[in-house]
């Protein structure tokens, strides 16, 4: 979904409404001006022929009417149109000075002058009206735009101003990583909910972190006071080799000395694992991939020997990259390991780097394996395998730690394991 | 040959004495700091097993005080811990090995031999068991003075067969001393037996004895016929 910003969403109402009001308000406004001014000019109308009736027309003669008619436009004694009350309308009349038809108001009236009926109109021209009821709506206009832009853009800036230890705490919750030793610090404001929302996240990220670190060094300590057990273990079992077994202790006793291998294995895992989080492997140099895949290819190829498998390097491109060097090797013995171990018998290990990427193809199961769990700590998608389930958990934390991608797909009947640098 | 074993955890120190008392290789122990120092001070040893994390002291300043004697000849660190840190700290204080708990008495066992030959043989570095002479500066092998053709690792496994002669190594413990760091991540040890077979074949082809015996099950073992 298309996310809108905070401030945007205020103002973008406001100037909703605002648009509304201007479009309802404008022609409601041009039509009662129209019409207040319509009405100003039928009791001028009114007023003259009142006037007129009241003062001059008491002596007037037939000769006066002609004369008057003569010299008046606007108002007119015509011979009686039947008219028995005064009545005002709208026409559409020629003009002689605009020389075109023009809106007037005129007023038909009956008048009786020396006893005798006649009706009295006067006409005024509305032209004037038109264009002072547009400069109005006009200057009416003008004043709201100001008023609505004003308010947008002052409601806009308190808003930014009100919203910003909103937006300050934001960015840091954005920023925050429980594994990093970076708690965020929270401006301070005087906003009583932003200094609840603060004081919340606080308490929040400081028990979680507490939670996290107990959590980890626990994981640390169990895996440190393991290995004097282990070595106990390990000695006993060697001073228990050397006895003169029969075949059924030589068994149990080469068992056992798989077992505890097995748990050696899944220590020192852990302890890497938790040495990572320790940022214990800050110095970086840069490393030439390539390299490191062809020094120690005789390793693997040995590794890989009992299964026949086949092993192509493909150096498209000398892969440089800038990482710790320890990391970097655990990183890349892990991915060809996890190649060899999840492979099968005469498949095949492709190796390839490209100038930012370094991919291992294998052969293996014949089904995809399940995404979203295979770089979870103790994930194995096959239990019975040898693999203790760190592998691929202590490829995702190095990737992650320098900020590396680990991909998985699988076309082709292939397991593609690739990280981009 | 003596060797003092600095180890706050019995029964560790009493397999490494049980393991090394049949190659000729007499041991004493100490399990405290105040312990170990005294014995430092009173005896000359010709290799000295320092565990870093002892009860009443820091294995560090038994380090610092046998620099300070000019006695750090032959010191392996033994520790639990591993991190880079006390790995360079321990070089630095003159320690000449360090090994990681868990460990195999055989590597240790290899190790410290390795250490004390330095050591001693300064010059002619060589190892002989009957027809066979392993020359360690050039690495090479010969039997009845005929150089025999022997890959890096093959010369490796002989070394650690004829360090730990009579005893009994498992698979276990022969892939991790040929894999060296990489032997954290291995779940297979099978890769060993190819190697085995072909050390075989080359010395019994060059006339040598049959001397690596197939433990059913369990491993290998250096035996003089």
């Amino acid at each position: 979904m298309n996310k809108k910003k905070l401030l945007n969403k205020t103002t973008n109402s406001f100037l909703a409404y605002a648009i509304i009001i201007l479009l309802i308000a404008a022609p409601l406004f041009y039509y009662i001006s129209q019409q207040l001014y319509i009405y100003e000019t039928d009791e001028v109308l009114h007023f003259h022929k009142g006037a007129f009736a009241k003062e001059s027309h008491k002596g007037f003669t037939q000769t006066d009417i002609d004369l008057w008619n003569k010299y008046n436009h606007e108002v007119m004694i015509v011979p009686d149109m039947g008219i028995k009350k005064d009545s005002i309308v709208g026409k559409m009349l020629y003009d002689s000075i605009a020389k075109e038809k023009e809106p007037f108001r005129v007023l038909y009236a009956p008048i009786t002058i020396n006893g005798k009926k006649y009706t009295y109109t006067e006409k005024i021209n509305l032209v004037e009206m038109e264009g002072m009821v547009f400069s109005i709506a006009l200057m009416f206009l003008f004043i709201i735009i100001i008023l609505l832009i004003g308010i947008i853009w002052i409601s806009k800036a308190t808003a930014a101003k009100i919203w910003s230890p909103f937006y300050n705490t934001l960015n840091q919750i954005q920023d925050f990583e429980i594994d990093k030793n970076k708690p965020p610090h929270f401006i301070p404001t005087d906003i009583d909910e932003f200094d609840r929302l603060n004081k919340s996240l606080e308490r929040l990220i400081e028990k979680n972190t507490a939670i996290y670190k107990s959590q980890r060094e626990f994981v640390e300590n169990a895996a440190h006071e393991l290995q004097t057990p282990l070595a106990l273990f390990q000695t006993k079992i060697d001073t228990l080799t050397q006895l003169d077994l029969n075949k059924e202790q030589s068994f149990l006793v080469a068992s056992l000395n798989t077992d505890v291998s097995r748990l050696n294995r899944l220590n020192k895992n852990l302890l890497l694992l938790s040495k990572i989080d320790n940022e214990s492997f800050l110095e970086k140099t840069t490393i030439v991939l390539n390299d490191y895949i062809k020094k120690h290819l005789d390793f693997f190829t040995e590794q890989a020997s009992a299964k026949n498998l086949t092993i192509i390097t493909e150096f498209t491109a000398a892969l440089t990259i800038t990482g710790n060097p320890a990391l970097t090797e655990v990183l890349i013995n892990n991915l060809f390991l996890n190649a060899i171990r999840h492979n099968e018998k005469n498949g095949k290990i492709i190796i390839t780097t490209l100038k930012d990427e370094l991919i291992f193809l294998n052969t293996g199961q014949d089904t995809p394996l399940q995404i979203e769990k295979l770089f979870n700590r103790f994930a194995k998608s096959n239990p019975s395998s040898q693999g203790n389930g760190l592998g691929l958990a202590i490829i995702k934390k190095i990737t992650k730690l320098n900020h590396w991608e680990i991909n998985y797909s699988f076309y082709n009947n292939l397991h593609r394991f690739s990280v981009k640098f | 040959m003596k060797i003092l074993i600095i180890e706050d955890e019995l029964e560790i120190a009493q397999s490494i004495k049980n393991y090394f008392k049949s190659n000729g290789i007499q041991c004493e122990t100490a399990e405290t700091y105040d312990l170990a120092l005294n014995k430092i001070d009173s005896y000359d040893y010709d290799c000295i097993l320092l565990d870093l994390m002892l009860p009443d002291g820091d294995g560090f300043d038994i380090l610092r005080e046998l620099k300070r004697k000019n006695k750090t000849d032959g010191v392996i660190v033994v520790s639990a811990k591993e991190t880079l840190e006390t790995r360079l700290e321990g070089f630095n204080l003159g320690a000449d090995d360090y090994l990681t708990k868990p460990f195999h008495l055989s590597e240790l066992l290899v190790r410290m031999q390795a250490l004390i030959r330095r050591k001693n043989f300064k010059g002619c570095n060589t190892i002989t068991f009957n027809e066979i002479v392993i020359d360690i500066f050039s690495k090479s092998v010969s039997v009845n003075n005929i150089k025999l053709d022997l890959t890096k690792k093959e010369i490796d496994l002989l070394l650690f067969l004829i360090s730990n002669e009579n005893k009994v190594l498992s698979k276990g413990a022969i892939a991790e001393h040929l894999s060296g760091d990489m032997a954290d991540m291995l779940d297979n040890h099978d890769f060993i037996y190819a190697h085995i077979k072909n050390l075989k074949k080359k010395l019994h082809q060059a006339g040598s004895g049959d001397y690596i015996k197939t433990v059913y099950g369990l491993g290998y073992k250096w035996e003089n016929e």
